[in-house]
């Protein structure tokens, strides 16, 4: 089963075309690279695969699947939320929502008080010798504020309004459920959604959080994982340190992985260049993804670090893991992957394993010219 | 010993301290009451803000909006105007939720604005809601605020040992200055809430967003629920702070204490003390609103009682310098600590690349970007 199948991808950023009508397919387990000169789309494919960019044209199917947020009740019931809190609250500027606090409220609760302090004096004329305090109570509670008479109020003041409330409500409601499915039908492909689907990726310019340490740059890629309710967090109730620590040891058992082990409380800006690759690559095997996109992983390596990288890469497939990567290390290319696509001014030009690439003549004169492959 | 565990303790030892104040046998103390509860309260403002701000890195300048509409839910709810008649523990829940939830609202239209514009739009919500307490005259009473705002502590039980009168010290309940008390305890269990909170997933998650955004939603994290959630902590802990503030004063003072001014002390408050770092930003509150509204006072009058200015010049009081010395402190501040007094390690580290060293470069293979 194709674990990735990219369809006649095109992304057009205003007249320029940086990828144009690639299709690829990714089968289970394999490790798959695109390669191509500079500016040939490698990294717009990537971005367009995690939905960083949304595509012109042409779909991206994950497990034969767009990976995207699912149209639910769940959407439909917040819109229709939204859409009510818009109305009522346009509605309530439409009637004049001081008005209407005064008519219900204040001007009941005036005339209450009157009523009170009236009762009082009477009561005080007619039995003089008790307290004013006990007076006063039993006056407030001989006459209680009469919500019924607040409503009352309240509905005459908006029924004298109808007219202009109802049409304003009409107006703020369609508006903000409009407004709240256009914004999700936006954050549809956004790249959460593609992660926790199982996509995980690396960046060709390293983007650690720079200034966590180690350890927490993984447990940043574990949160989808740990569960646990922030409120209860706060409280101190709940599994809060159990699953911490498991999360704490998942993360050292990947830091293990990636051979980062003995450094988790370094800061990760501090990190050598190649440790800071191998710390994206467990960061992102933090998320548990079935797909592992690496943008150039070798990039600032030197040729030991990247022998090491290729020996990471094959252990990552061999965790079942489907692994894309782009790269320019034609030794690291040609040495693992078992297949390569070749892209150039957004157009693959050839596909296959690595020996048919390169002996390929197409490939050879638009990436190589005519060099032989290295 | 970690430098952590030693802030802990100072924490710990300072909490002490103010818990002992009421008790101390001074002459002074009684009369600065008021501004020792309103210290206490406008530290909880300046915890919530430092959640936005500090946590998450939503740089917000109209907080004091959300103080406000907490102060004044609580005036609204238990004013004697209206018939509501809350408690205090009702206060407690009702007027942090109102600020969260207009928080939510107000929010969730600009979630796609970042940095600069973002501060812009929350500076004009901050003036639209004091303008909008200052003219929706049927429910905030304008310019002259609600009053008396005089709760029972506990809903249905009618207290006569609790003085409805007057704030301060004065209004003790079986002796003790009660209203210190509970901004005191509340402020102590903010305190450790969020302590807990900046080490739970969501703590992590929020400086993840704050340091990158796009690397943050590519690890799983919806950033706009990130957001949507520090700016509803932030409100929730403001509008407590609002209603604490409305409480002790007795009244929810004039709308002028909820506008942009108070916005930019807190902010002031939350960077001078150390962005992120709860004991950073209570120690900002207290050495600027204490010395803004304690300090500068006991100054003054002490040269008054030592007769240095008897003619009451106004260049020989202690308050007609108060704005210049807080400014030059702020410059002075910003040019040798911009991290803060006491930073968050990581803020540090975001503002002092050259101790901590620089990530090594790459080779020359880091140049040849691809497409």
């Amino acid at each position: 089963m194709a674990v990735l199948t990219v369809r006649k991808l095109t992304m057009r950023f205003g007249g320029i075309t940086a990828v144009n009508g690639v299709d690829l397919s990714i089968e289970k387990g394999q490790i798959f690279s695109v390669i191509g000169p500079n500016g040939a789309g490698k990294t717009t494919v990537f971005n367009a695969v995690t939905g960083i960019y949304e595509p012109t044209e042409g779909e991206v199917l994950f497990q034969d699947e767009p990976l995207q947020r699912r149209f639910g009740p769940k959407v439909l019931a917040g819109a229709v939320a939204v859409g009510l809190l818009a109305g009522l609250l346009v509605a309530l500027f439409a009637v004049n929502a001081g008005g209407l606090w005064k008519r219900a409220i204040r001007d009941q609760e005036a005339a209450r008080q009157e009523a009170i302090s009236d009762a009082i004096i009477k009561a005080s004329e007619t039995n003089p010798g008790r307290g004013l305090e006990e007076l006063k109570k039993e006056a407030a509670a001989a006459h209680p504020f009469s919500w019924r008479a607040a409503l009352s109020g309240a509905a005459d003041h908006i029924g004298e309004r109808s007219s202009r409330a109802t049409v304003c409500f009409i107006l703020g409601a369609l508006i903000g459920f409009a407004g709240t499915l256009v914004t999700w039908r936006r954050s549809r492909r956004a790249p959460d959604v593609i992660t926790s689907g199982g996509i995980a990726r690396t960046f060709q310019n390293i983007r650690l959080f720079q200034s966590m340490t180690v350890l927490e740059n993984v447990l940043v890629g574990l949160t989808r994982g740990i569960k646990g309710n922030p409120v209860l967090a706060a409280l101190g109730l709940g599994a809060q340190k159990r699953t911490e620590k498991d999360a704490e040891t998942k993360a050292a058992e990947l830091l293990a992985f990636v051979g980062l082990a003995g450094k988790h409380n370094l800061i990760a800006k501090n990190l050598p260049y190649g440790d800071q690759r191998r710390l994206e690559i467990a960061r992102a095997l933090a998320t548990n993804p079935t797909l592992l996109l690496l943008d150039e992983p070798a990039a600032g390596m030197n040729p030991s670090e990247t022998v090491e990288l290729m020996g990471l890469i094959r252990r990552i497939r061999d965790r079942g893991v489907t692994v894309m990567l782009i790269e320019h290390h034609m030794n690291l290319v040609m040495g693992i992957s078992d297949r390569i696509a070749v892209l150039n001014f957004g157009q693959k030009i050839a596909e296959g394993t690595p020996g048919d690439i390169a002996s390929d003549p197409k490939v050879i004169e638009a990436y190589l010219g005519s060099e032989e492959v290295s | 010993m970690s430098l952590r565990g030693v802030a802990s303790y100072w924490l710990v030892a300072a909490f002490l301290l103010l818990a002992a104040v009421p008790f101390l046998p001074s002459k002074s103390a009684p009369i600065y009451a008021t501004q020792f509860t309103s210290v206490l309260c406008l530290a909880v403002l300046a915890l919530g803000l430092n959640v936005i701000v500090g946590y998450a890195g939503l740089l917000h300048l109209g907080i004091a909006a959300f103080f406000g509409i907490g102060a004044y839910t609580a005036g609204v709810l238990s004013t004697t105007a209206f018939p509501f008649g809350a408690s205090f523990l009702v206060l407690l829940v009702a007027a942090p939720l109102a600020a969260a939830a207009v928080g939510v609202v107000t929010t969730a239209p600009t979630l796609r604005l970042r940095g600069d514009y973002l501060a812009l739009v929350t500076l004009g919500f901050g003036i639209i809601i004091t303008r909008l307490i200052v003219n929706f005259d049927p429910i905030t009473d304008g310019t002259k605020g609600l009053t008396p705002v005089s709760p029972n502590l506990f809903p249905g039980v009618d207290d006569p040992e609790l003085p409805k009168y007057g704030p301060g010290w004065n209004n003790t309940w079986r002796k003790y200055p009660y209203m210190y008390f509970l901004c005191l305890g509340v402020l102590a269990l903010v305190v450790i809430g969020l302590r807990n909170l900046e080490r739970s997933r969501l703590g992590r998650a929020w400086v993840a967003l704050r340091e990158d955004e796009l690397a943050a939603s590519c690890m799983g994290l919806n950033p706009a629920r990130l957001k949507l959630s520090a700016i509803a902590l932030g409100a929730a802990l403001a509008g407590l702070a609002g209603a604490l503030y409305a409480v002790a004063q007795d009244g929810t003072t004039e709308p002028k204490a909820y506008d942009f001014n108070r916005s930019m002390i807190t902010i002031c408050c939350v960077i001078l003390g150390g962005l992120g770092n709860r004991p950073g930003v209570l120690l900002g509150v207290v050495l600027l609103v204490g010395y803004d509204q304690i300090l500068t006072p006991l100054l003054d009058n002490w040269i008054q009682q030592q007769k240095l200015n008897p003619e009451g010049k106004e260049y020989l009081k202690v308050s007609g310098w108060r704005l210049f010395i807080f400014g030059v402190a702020l410059i002075l501040m910003m040019r040798f600590r911009p991290e803060g007094l006491l930073p968050e390690a990581r803020h540090k580290r975001e503002l002092h690349p050259e101790e901590t060293g620089q990530p090594a470069v790459g080779g020359e293979q880091k140049g040849a970007s691809s497409g």
